[in-house]
């Protein structure tokens, strides 16, 4: 399975490369007053408005600035009642130090036997695989996707 | 009287007093013992006296019977006694004369008797017997030889004797039954006098003894007792002074001893107490002092131990007090100073970066003019060997200086342009530097076009799998350039600074050509007139020559110089360094010193 590899602080998380859509340099974002501090703010793209999240700071480490490899990676967010008319929904989250992409095999991931963030998956040697589809709370998903919701209790 | 002798004397009293007695007792005895004995004399004296009497009475009758029995027998064997018993009776007589020497009535007895005596053997007696004698020569006749006128006479004799003797012997009686009634009093009074006298002695004895116990003993038993309440605790107990004997003075030495006890005890107990209440004092502000409160104020004072030790404390928190005080001020003080030496501290720093770059330039610039100089001498020598070989050749000298003038204009000029060129320099630099950021947007750019490229290959499944390769080798290519710009941007930094540098140096070196060619000027005319002098004077020549060879020298010791200078330079910036370090230490230190002494209040 390959991967793209990042850091959340001083440990390699890989996010599965079958989630993403694009990588894009970090890039101004609009700020979106009264949401979660993990919300990094809402990013232009081509016109449309994507909301970013901010993985680190999701993970609980708190993010001082900006690096030369910290990247937006946008992904095809799939989650229950969720679909657009495309089936999907366009998700930025902002990682730090985007080192590249890696093949995982899938012989070597385990379960991790100890229950964390809900969005982290199996472990491979020294890497963690993020579930991307596990990443937004109900409430926050309610909160960054309302016309869905909207629509879904319509 | 008796309270006021001393104990020696009393016992002296007491026991001359009971030894006079029984002298007495004593003496009255023996007087009467020898009135007893003297009675008892006289009642033996009496009886010898009748013993005497008695003896003449048994002569008397002796040779009455014995005369008697011849008168009868007419035997001369019967009257042999009387001549011994006539001897005996007056020997008897004579004794009585000597034991009645005293009574005058005795002795005209005895006066009388003997004369009486006498008589009596030769008128009766010796008759008689020769009487007799007569019959006995008519044998066979037996007739009566006396007669009775002859006894009868004879009888009156012995009768008047006998009475004689009865009479002595009555008075002796007399006086005997008058001497034994005499011993019997004094017997009696003897009896009275042991008995009355022992009596009367025993109970002076024990009134004598009863007074001296009773003087000895009641004052003992008074200090027992005092003694006695001071040892159980009560310190106002006093023995009472009965005499003015040694008890008496020890009863008042006693309570002199018990009251000095007592009002040392009390001064003590005073004493103890203002002690406790100048030490509760002391540690009531030495305690407030401990927790940092130092305005208690300390009350004890005086010239004892502890009022020298509150007097102590007190200049001591006094002193501590206005160190505190000082102290505060002076951590505000050295915390502004502080502040302000770290502010110039950067200040000259700064000024001494500059001033080594300066000096850097300053070398180069004399390392210049030291060549010229040389040159120059080399041009002098060349104009002195000219002066040697032919004095015309002067005015090519100086043609040669004003060239050299020239050359030194030249050089300034050449310094400008290199300024200029300098100056396009660092504007290339700063071009090139925005080329940089160019490349590095691209590189970044490459890099996430390559992340990209390798997600889309991987969506495309094996049919972009070489594609994916590709992405890699741009991914890597990326990287390297990155790498690479990074590098040429550090390069490009430091020759940035090198340029700048060197313009400042330039600037420098310009100043100080400037000021050569003046001074140049300056040479070019001196040497001008020495010239004339040279021309004139030719071997003057050498000493000019001399002189720029010194100034020769002169210009590679200030080139020496300059090089010491900058590495004095240097080492004043790294110390600059140092003192701004310091001078921060110096700041903590000294807010660590405020917020310190802040603990202690000293104002009340």
């Amino acid at each position: 399975m390959k991967v793209l590899v990042f850091t959340i602080g001083t440990d390699r998380y890989g996010l599965p490369l079958r989630a993403v859509s694009r990588v894009l340099p970090v890039m101004a974002m609009k700020q979106i007053p009264g949401a979660p501090d993990f919300v990094a703010g809402l990013m232009d793209l081509h016109g449309m408005p994507v909301p970013v999240l901010d993985v680190s700071r999701l993970a609980g480490v708190a993010v001082e600035q900006f690096w030369l490899d910290s990247r937006i990676v946008l992904i095809d967010y799939v989650a229950d009642g969720a679909l657009d008319a495309a089936g999907q929904r366009q998700l930025g989250l902002l990682v730090e130090h985007v080192v590249g992409i890696d093949d995982v095999a899938e012989a070597t991931l385990h379960d991790p036997g100890i229950d964390g963030a809900p969005f982290l998956g199996q472990v491979a040697a020294s890497l963690q695989i993020v579930e991307v589809n596990e990443l937004l709370a109900p409430d926050v998903r309610a909160l960054l996707f309302p016309r869905q919701a909207a629509g879904e209790s319509a | 009287m008796f309270k006021s002798l001393s104990i020696k004397t009393k016992i002296t009293v007491g026991l001359a007093g009971i030894a006079a007695l029984f002298l007495i007792l004593l003496i009255l005895a023996y007087n009467n013992f020898s009135k007893l004995s003297a009675a008892n004399r006289w009642d033996r004296h009496t009886l010898q006296v009748l013993l005497e009497t008695n003896q003449i009475t048994t002569s008397v009758l002796q040779i009455q019977s014995a005369t008697r029995g011849f008168m009868l027998t007419g035997s001369e064997t019967l009257i042999d006694p009387i001549s011994k018993e006539q001897a005996q009776a007056k020997a008897h007589l004579e004794k009585v004369r000597t034991l009645t020497l005293d009574n005058a009535s005795q002795q005209d007895r005895v006066r009388k008797l003997e004369p009486m005596m006498n008589d009596w053997i030769v008128n009766v007696i010796n008759p008689l017997i020769a009487k007799r004698r007569e019959l006995n020569k008519t044998v066979g006749m037996t007739q009566q030889a006396a007669s009775a006128a002859d006894v009868l006479n004879g009888s009156r004799t012995i009768a008047d004797i006998r009475g004689l003797i009865a009479e002595m012997g009555d008075e002796e009686s007399r006086l005997l039954a008058a001497r034994s009634t005499e011993s019997a009093s004094l017997q009696q009074s003897m009896f009275l006098l042991l008995t009355a006298g022992g009596a009367l002695c025993l109970a002076l004895t024990g009134l004598i003894a009863y007074l001296l116990i009773n003087a000895l003993l009641t004052p003992l038993n008074r200090l027992t007792d005092a003694v006695g309440r001071i040892a159980a605790g009560e310190q106002s107990a006093r023995a009472e002074v009965l005499a003015d004997d040694e008890l008496g003075k020890v009863a008042t030495e006693f309570n002199r001893m018990a009251q000095s006890i007592q009002d040392s005890q009390a001064k003590e107990l005073a004493a103890t107490n203002m002690l406790r209440a100048k030490v509760d004092s002391l540690l009531d502000v030495v305690s407030k002092a401990a927790s940092g409160d130092l305005t208690g104020a300390v009350t004890v004072e005086g010239q004892d131990a502890i009022g020298l030790l509150g007097n102590g404390l007190k200049r001591m928190f006094d002193n501590l007090r206005v160190l505190l005080n000082n102290v505060q001020k002076a951590g505000i003080q050295v915390t502004t100073s502080a502040t302000e030496i770290a502010a110039s501290a950067k200040q000259q720093e700064a000024t001494g970066i500059e001033q080594a770059q300066t000096s850097v330039e300053i070398l180069s610039t004399t390392k210049e003019i030291s060549a010229n100089t040389t040159q120059l001498l080399r041009t002098m020598e060349d104009a002195t060997a000219v002066a040697d070989f032919t004095t015309n050749a002067t005015a090519e000298a100086q043609t040669n200086l004003r060239r050299m003038d020239l050359t030194m204009q030249h050089m300034v000029a050449a310094t400008d342009s290199i300024n200029a060129k300098l100056a396009a320099l660092s504007e290339k630099a700063s071009n090139i530097n925005g080329v940089l950021i160019t490349i590095t947007k691209v590189a970044d750019q490459t890099n996430i076009l390559s992340l990209n490229a390798a997600i889309e290959a991987e969506k495309a499944g094996d049919a972009g799998r070489g594609f994916s390769v590709v992405a890699t080798e741009i991914r890597r290519l990326a990287d390297q350039t990155s790498v690479s710009t990074w590098d040429i941007d550090q390069m490009l930094k430091e020759m940035q600074s090198a340029v700048s540098a060197s313009v400042m140096g330039m600037d420098k070196f310009s100043e100080e050509i400037r000021r050569s060619v003046g001074e140049v000027r300056q040479v070019t005319e001196q040497l001008s007139s020495v010239m004339d002098q040279v021309q004139k004077l030719a071997p003057q020549f050498d000493l000019v020559l001399q002189g720029m060879q010194s100034q020769a020298v002169g210009a590679s010791q200030i080139s020496d110089t300059m090089l010491q200078l900058n590495d004095a330079t240097q080492q004043t910036v790294e110390s600059l360094k140092a003192t701004s370090e310091a001078v921060h230490q110096l700041q903590y230190a000294a807010g660590d010193l405020q917020s310190s002494v802040a603990t202690f209040s000293v104002n009340s």
